[in-house]
């Protein structure tokens, strides 16, 4: 009765302005309320109760009810429940009054539905550009649902340029992207810095944004869904996948069989082990040790040919489809992936040994980047990082789904909230997933893989997923929709979160930590930019000729 | 100390050995069950088109000529190896084969073009029985896709010129 | 020693030939060992000379603040480099010795790490001006740490010819050479740092600096200043070699070639160990541990002057 809990915490203060709830089951909360109290509400929630802030959402519901809708997406992660404050806004352009002052880590999430939706934030403290680039034109939303999703606006403009900040007195700006070897993606971090020590920075990103949320509710099917979400990112495919489709089957009430749900938890922590397993290499490439970096791959290899062996391929394993999972673990498989554990487990041990007592990669971790728990709280950091800072969360405990209930594991913490604490986080959880699969493996039941779907799912049902991915925490927002398809899929990745804590991280810290502490969080910008529209194909493409281009790279560091 | 450490470190590494394959010298053969490149199979293929409406990279095109055949062709382009098509054939005509060493500079090679001998129907045009709700055709009745521009083509009108059999679903187009 | 122009000569340019073959050679040992002990194939030992050939046959582009000293800093360097091999000893007894001094032989070695220094400050942009502050940080307490090892030598033999100094002179002839073992104890723990390898190669960081003072260098130009961080190696060692571990050169050439190239390829493995075990450090705390070896520098250098 959780969520009940929850609810007349909240209605013991807010019954007038509570026009609708809904409680479909034990972990899940959904409240409707009046534009006016949402601030209030959200405030309550977040310092009074103490929840922990998910994501915040806009959408354009006008096919539907005629207004936009806003939901807040919180966390009460002691009480195991997911809840969502909504609002329905009449007007156009719609306003909402912004919380971010009250909840800094809405920043993002109402710079983004301002940028897409056109919902208009007021009083929000950094009213700028977030994911639609410098160019775009004002005025034009993608995410309505008037906007087609191969559209290119007639007005693009090439020439303009983002509006960034000055740089305070004395320091001076170093660009740290959009090109940089040890980012993967383009990240532009422009470091304001004095000497060698970084004062300050702001951050603009999006650059491979990739329309997958309006393809979601414009163009691909319920079961074409998960593939998209699989490509959302590179390393956590799976988690996405799996999200997406728990939040669907979570709204239409479908119940899958409990071996798909048993082989939904072991993928989930073959790919936490081979993410963790890289992250530690990468790090230490980024430190310059790039023995550890070979060595953390050599262990790894194993465990992306299993994953081969059970879903024919290396990463993306293309898992599930509503109601169930497309792959099966058979006796011959589940007994090689056993092999691979323990091979795994003792070489880990080894590697964790050597690396717990190596002063010099302490050296340049200890005190770095440091995260502490008030951080954690204001920015809403997920994962690791917020586990090495002691906060102790984790979805799969606090929020469980797939065959975590049914699992005994221990949530690693760590104190110090710098990017030693970090590294130990990671290294010691690959043990515990060890574990999870191990106990999976022993109790898999036996039964179909796919829940026999009869009819078609029904509409405007409210679905909400949390998944402990690697990085943190990655939530799903979706709402069911006609033609078979969701009529609203908001993606939430760990990532979308922490980055909004690093500029705090590497603040009064020297440039060479940067890259060590942004790596820290274990980055995974494609997870965060998955948002929005449109090829521009036709639209901003202008075909350089060499003269121009060498022109523009000898041009020094001035990038137009 | 760090120094033992280091050590521990470099006894890890030199145990371990050499690593590296000798691949492309020497061939990698793929697991069983490995999703590489699809091939379809004319023999048993019945020109449903499911494969075509579960494609999530819209890969494959359905073209009617007239009544009595259909071109059904995988591009390729943008394949992402899913296996979906393969899934819901009703006709298992779909195997994911081992090959994943797919790169060439003509897109053409790794088009298959399979041209059908449709049996004629004088009620709708094309109708197939369903796996699933999840799985209905999107759109029923003659198909007009572009093969040489490798788009869809939403609005299905018969080449008899008469109303569309079934009308497609409404995806926002402007 | 009087020896005849024609064999200086030759002998000078033996000197810069074997610099020029086995520098790339003994990169390739490096890169080769570093594999192994990554559990990888690796490239083979012959790789540095063709990324040596393929860069210099490329398109020199001009692109920084000043072309015209980006070159100049580029061909700065291997000259400098050059000119210092035939200031070393490698088999024979140096070949400038008549005409050089130690005095000279100092000044040589900061001009090495100065030409670096220019690259970064000609190349003018953000990355490489850090590149280059670093780089300065670095020369300020590690060439002291050079000259100091040769002054103990001078100070020992009482005299500035080459050939005297370069010739295992860090030890004094007779009781316990305190100064000397003092000093090759620096002159280990620095060598990795002087020749600018992991965990000391700050300047040059790829993943945190896009290589610091090198990133607006490119085709020939970057050839060169490969070439002579590869020449670093060669030669800064064969100097060490020669004021701390010269035994075997008084044997019949070309023994004496042979026991040189045969400790170089000792030293190799050495620092490709250590490069390969190691994090990058961090500026502050490379400069804090120069320092240290500073100041043991000096300690030896005043116990040289009381006769130690």
């Amino acid at each position: 009765m959780s969520a009940h809990l929850a609810l007349k915490q909240i209605a013991e203060r807010f019954t007038p302005v509570i026009q609708r709830t809904d409680v479909p089951e034990d972990g899940r909360l959904f409240l409707y309320v009046e534009p006016q109290a949402l601030r209030e509400m959200c405030r309550y929630i977040f310092r009074d109760l103490d929840a922990r802030y998910v994501v915040g959402i806009g959408l354009d519901d006008r096919p539907v009810s005629g207004k936009f809708l806003v939901a807040h997406n919180f966390a009460f992660d002691k009480e195991h429940v997911l809840c969502s404050i909504m609002t329905y806004l009449t007007g156009n352009p719609p306003r909402v009054d912004s919380i971010s002052d009250l909840v800094p880590a809405a920043n993002w999430s109402e710079r983004e539905f301002r940028d897409l939706v056109g919902i208009e934030p007021v009083g929000h403290p950094y009213p700028k550009r977030l994911i639609l680039p410098d160019g775009w034109p004002d005025g034009v939303h993608p995410l309505r649902r008037d906007y087609p999703w191969d559209a290119v606006p007639p007005d693009y403009d090439e020439n303009r340029t983002f509006d960034f900040d000055n740089p305070p007195d004395g320091c001076v700006v170093v660009p740290f992207g959009p090109f940089h070897p040890t980012l993967d993606e383009p990240a532009h971090f422009r470091l304001y810095v004095d000497g060698e020590v970084v004062r300050g920075c702001e951050y603009r990103g999006f650059m491979v944004h990739r329309a997958i949320e309006k393809l979601g509710d414009s163009v691909l099917t319920y079961n074409e869904i998960p593939m998209a979400a699989e490509r959302i990112c590179g390393i956590c495919g799976c988690v996405h996948n799996v999200a997406y489709a728990q939040a669907v089957e979570q709204a239409a009430a479908l119940t899958i069989p409990p071996r798909a749900r048993y082989i939904r938890t072991i993928m989930l922590e073959i790919e936490r082990l081979h993410s963790h397993l890289l992250w530690v290499g990468l790090g230490c490439h980024v430190l310059g040790f790039d023995t550890l970096f070979m060595q953390s791959f050599r262990i790894r290899e194993p465990i992306m040919w299993i994953a081969e062996k059970i879903s024919g391929n290396r990463k993306t394993y293309a898992l599930c489809v509503i109601g169930g999972v497309r792959w099966n673990i058979t006796p011959a498989l589940r007994s090689e992936l056993m092999g691979v554990l323990a091979t795994l487990e003792k070489e880990w041990r080894a590697v964790a040994d050597a690396v717990a007592g190596d002063r010099n990669i302490q050296k340049r971790t200890r005190g770095v980047g440091v995260a502490d728990a008030a951080l954690v709280k204001d920015a809403g950091l997920i994962g690791p990082v917020a586990r090495a800072a002691g906060v102790n969360i984790d979805a799969r405990r606090d929020h469980p789904y797939a065959a975590y209930g049914d699992v005994e594991f221990s949530v690693i913490t760590q104190q110090g909230g710098d990017v030693w604490a970090r590294l130990l986080v990671r290294t010691l959880e690959v043990f515990e997933s060890i574990k999870i699969i191990r106990q999976c493996l022993d109790h898999l039941p036996e039964g179909p893989l796919q829940a026999p779907i009869q009819d078609e799912l029904p509409v405007g049902r409210v679905g909400l997923s949390s998944v402990e991915a690697p990085r943190g925490e990655a939530h799903h927002f979706v709402i069911t929709g006609e033609n078979n398809r969701p009529r609203r899929w908001r993606v939430r990745a760990p990532t979308y979160q922490n980055l909004q804590g690093v500029p705090a991280m590497i603040k009064d810290q020297q440039i060479a930590d940067m890259t060590i502490s942004l790596a820290s969080i274990d980055p995974c910008f494609s997870c965060t930019d998955r948002m929005e529209i449109v090829d521009l194909r036709s639209g901003a493409h202008r075909v350089y000729s060499q003269e121009e281009l060498l022109k523009l790279a000898r041009g020094g560091t001035r990038t137009p | 100390m760090s120094l033992l450490s280091k050590l521990k470190e470099t006894v890890i590494c030199l145990q371990a050995g050499r690593v590296t394959l000798p691949y492309p010298q020497e061939p990698a053969k793929p697991p069983a069950g490995f999703r590489g490149r699809p091939i379809f199979n004319i023999a048993k293929c019945i020109g449903c088109a499911g494969c075509a409406n579960n494609c999530p990279a819209r890969e494959i095109l359905v073209h009617d000529i007239c009544q009595e055949i259909r071109i059904i062709q995988y591009v390729g382009r943008r394949c992402t190896y899913c296996g979906r098509c393969a899934d819901v054939c009703p006709e298992k005509a779909i195997t994911m084969s081992p090959e994943f060493e797919n790169a060439t500079n003509d897109i053409g090679d790794m088009q298959q073009r399979l041209e059908l001998f449709m049996g004629t129907c004088q009620r709708c045009g094309r109708c197939f029985k369903e796996p699933g709700p999840m799985e209905q055709l999107m759109m029923k009745g003659y198909r007009l896709d572009l093969l040489e521009q490798e788009r869809w083509v939403y609005d299905a009108k018969t080449y008899l010129d008469r109303e569309p059999t079934v009308r497609d679903i409404e995806i926002e187009l402007g | 020693m009087e020896t005849s122009l024609a064999v200086r000569f030759l002998s000078g340019g033996m000197n810069i030939a074997l610099v020029l073959a086995l520098a790339p050679l003994f990169e390739g040992i490096l890169r080769k060992v570093t594999a192994k002990v990554q559990s990888r194939q690796g490239p083979p030992i012959w790789q540095p000379y063709y990324d040596l050939l393929k860069l210099l046959g490329k398109e020199d582009i001009e692109s920084g603040e000043s072309p015209a000293m980006q070159r100049f800093a580029s061909w700065l360097s291997l000259a400098a480099i050059l000119t210092l091999a035939v200031l070393v000893p490698m088999g024979t007894s140096p070949p400038l010795s008549g005409a050089a001094d130690a005095y000279l032989l100092i000044s040589i070695l900061t001009l090495c790490g100065v030409s670096t220094m220019l690259a970064g400050l000609a190349a003018g942009s953000t990355y490489s001006l850090v590149g280059m502050s670093r780089e300065m940080m670095s020369l300020m307490t590690l060439e002291p740490l050079l000259a100091v090892a040769v002054v103990v030598s001078v100070v020992h033999t009482r005299s500035m010819a080459l050939d005297a100094v370069l010739n295992g002179s860090a030890y004094v002839q007779a009781g316990l050479p305190l100064a000397g073992i003092l000093m090759l104890g620096v002159a280990i723990f620095a060598f990795q740092a002087l020749i600018g390898r992991l965990p000391f190669d700050i300047a040059e960081a790829e993943t945190e600096l896009m290589d610091g003072s090198m990133v607006e260098y490119s085709g020939p130009k970057l050839a060169l200043f490969k070439f002579t961080h590869m020449a670093k190696l060669v030669v800064y060692g064969a100097l060490l070699v020669s004021i701390f571990a010269p035994w075997g050169s008084g044997l019949p050439a070309p023994l004496n070639l042979f026991a040189l190239l045969a400790k170089l390829l000792l030293l190799v493995l050495v620092v490709t160990l250590v490069a390969a075990t190691h994090a990058r450090y961090r500026i502050d705390q490379a400069i804090r541990y120069y320092g240290g070896l500073l100041g043991l520098s000096l300690v030896a250098l005043l116990l040289a002057l009381y006769g130690f």
